[in-house]
């Protein structure tokens, strides 16, 4: 029998590693996370290059895009009024998880 | 006889880990989480216990040294500890195929042939990067040997990485392990033991079967011989479906009386946690549901349904039967015929959510779970008569007038079950 469309279907490919956060702020306005959104966090997922990411950073969480180039590491906010955070010796740059998607109110 | 290896999974210190899974700011301070009520400390991070917490201290006991090292106090929060868990499970489960959750925080698996230290260790990896929970992993022939490597795992976690095997050289670690430290071995226990002169793992190990019989009764012959290898304790296997227990019926005629919908659910109710208690569950979960007949299109249609997260996992069938009647009536309406009435008991966690409920006393030998000797036998192990560390709360003890409540002050936001208490991160 054919069901209904299940979002999770589509959202949640691994739903025992999945978890959902919300944002404030427009660091990342410009790859489309606004303040209010959801983001939908896969922590089965590799940080990789240029994958957006929720990491920690003295005691936060701050959604960024990662970057791994030349052997260093940063986040990335995707706003120019926003300075890209450096990874400097005693800090600790713990990425918590990858963003699968961006859940978006229509206004 | 099966002759293959068991692992006990244990999250580490697991709802002070939950709670630091949502916030960064825990992370290398000490932390503890409190009891129903906020009575009693009953889960320390390492940082808590290396200044000295003891475990089921009363709060107020510690609130010196609460303050001067800045240690974070949280109420329990058994909705967050519950999806955390079944997380945690579904993961283990995926790995393995058999396995028995022993309680909110512990597995048994059964391991295949392949499955070594290495696996093990690969597995506590994929734990950590997915949920954020640390586990220890300990494997051995038998659930008591599978234990003992555990707490090995555990406390010297920097030598094993979390992980050890019960193989050659066991004996010299046992030697250096009391009798106390064994798994389902009490105080009274140990007592008689030292009464024979036993005081070691190892001596119990290696002691007269026919003398321990003698004197401490089959169970205690059937720890002998699960210390030797020979399982004694199989696994307890899920029911099918983890995610509820089901129990509805559709009447034989239409029925339209409360009154009798009532006696229908209590029924159900019964049934439902009967089968929660068999498997050592508990529910964090009530929901009921209402049907009309829908074949019958000229009557007026009506299948409501309802449900409520438990502050606390229960598996007593009083009190989900008060729980369900509740939300039965809530959504009854005068002026339907009702076809089928029903209760799914959801969010199941493993029954020892407070700590483990000893295998040899009481549950294997009889399945049906005493809360009340549950709650008995923790505040024997860890307060006393003035300072039980869990009070026996109920929804019982608010529908009656609503005097008495669960103290929770601190407790965190529902990060996983409520899209209002979401974490927050900084866009």
């Amino acid at each position: 029998m054919e069901r209904s469309l299940d979002l999770n279907e589509e959202l949640i490919r691994n739903p025992a590693s999945t978890f959902f956060v919300r944002v404030k702020g427009d660091s990342m306005r410009d790859a489309g996370i606004h303040t209010g959104d959801i983001l939908v966090v896969d922590r089965s997922l590799t940080p990789t290059d240029r994958k957006i990411v929720v990491a920690m950073i003295d005691g936060e969480f701050t959604v960024k895009r990662f970057r791994a180039t030349d052997g260093k590491v940063f986040l990335e906010a995707a706003n120019e009024k926003f300075p890209r955070i450096e990874v400097s010796g005693d800090q600790e740059l713990v990425v918590w998880g990858v963003v699968a998607f961006v859940i978006h109110q229509a206004r | 006889m099966r002759m293959g290896r068991l692992a006990l999974v244990d999250c580490n210190n697991f709802f002070c880990s939950c709670e630091r899974v949502f916030d960064p700011s825990l992370i290398g301070v000490p932390v503890v989480v409190l009891s129903n009520n906020d009575g009693c400390i009953i889960s320390r991070s390492e940082e808590a216990k290396a200044i000295g917490i003891p475990m089921g201290a009363p709060l107020h006991e510690q609130k010196e040294v609460i303050r001067k090292h800045g240690v974070r106090v949280f109420s329990s929060n058994y909705t967050l500890y519950g999806d955390m868990s079944a997380r945690v499970m579904s993961i283990l489960k995926d790995e393995v195929g058999v396995m028995e959750v022993y309680s909110i925080d512990e597995a048994f698996l059964e391991l295949g042939e392949g499955f070594g230290v290495e696996e093990a260790r690969r597995l506590r990896a994929k734990v950590l990067r997915w949920t954020g929970i640390p586990v220890c992993i300990g494997i051995g022939e038998t659930k008591m040997l599978a234990k003992l490597a555990n707490r090995h795992a555990k406390k010297n976690r920097e030598k094993t990485g979390g992980v050890f095997e019960m193989k050659e050289g066991a004996e010299e670690l046992m030697a250096g392990v009391a009798c106390d430290g064994l798994w389902g071995v009490g105080k009274n226990l140990a007592r008689r033991l030292a009464g024979l002169g036993i005081t070691t793992a190892l001596e119990f190990k290696k002691a007269d079967p026919v003398k321990i019989r003698k004197s401490l009764g089959v169970v205690g012959e059937r720890m002998l011989r699960e210390m030797n290898g020979t399982r004694c304790l199989e696994l307890e296997e899920m029911p099918p479906d983890r995610k509820g227990v089901m129990a509805s019926r559709s009447f034989g005629a239409p029925v339209e009386a409360l009154e009798e919908l009532e006696e229908a659910l209590a029924n159900h109710v019964a049934r439902a946690s009967e089968k929660v208690r068999r498997f050592s569950l508990w529910a964090m979960r009530v929901d009921v549901f209402l049907q009309t007949n829908y074949f019958r299109k000229g009557e007026p249609q009506y299948c409501p349904g309802a449900g409520v997260n438990l502050d606390q996992p229960t598996n007593g069938t009083g009190e989900l039967m008060g729980i369900a009647g509740k939300l039965l009536r809530k959504i009854y309406r005068l002026g339907y015929k009702y076809k089928k009435v029903g209760v799914m008991l959801g969010g199941l966690v493993g029954s020892g959510a407070y700590q483990p409920v000893l295998a040899f006393e009481g549950v294997r030998e009889e399945p049906r779970v005493d809360i009340d000797k549950i709650v008995d036998g923790i505040n024997r192990r860890f307060g006393d008569r003035k300072n039980p560390v869990i009070m026996r709360g109920s929804m019982g003890n608010r529908r009656l007038g609503g005097g008495w409540r669960m103290r929770s002050g601190r407790k965190s936001p529902s990060y996983t079950t409520s899209w209002r208490e979401l974490a927050v991160v900084r866009g």
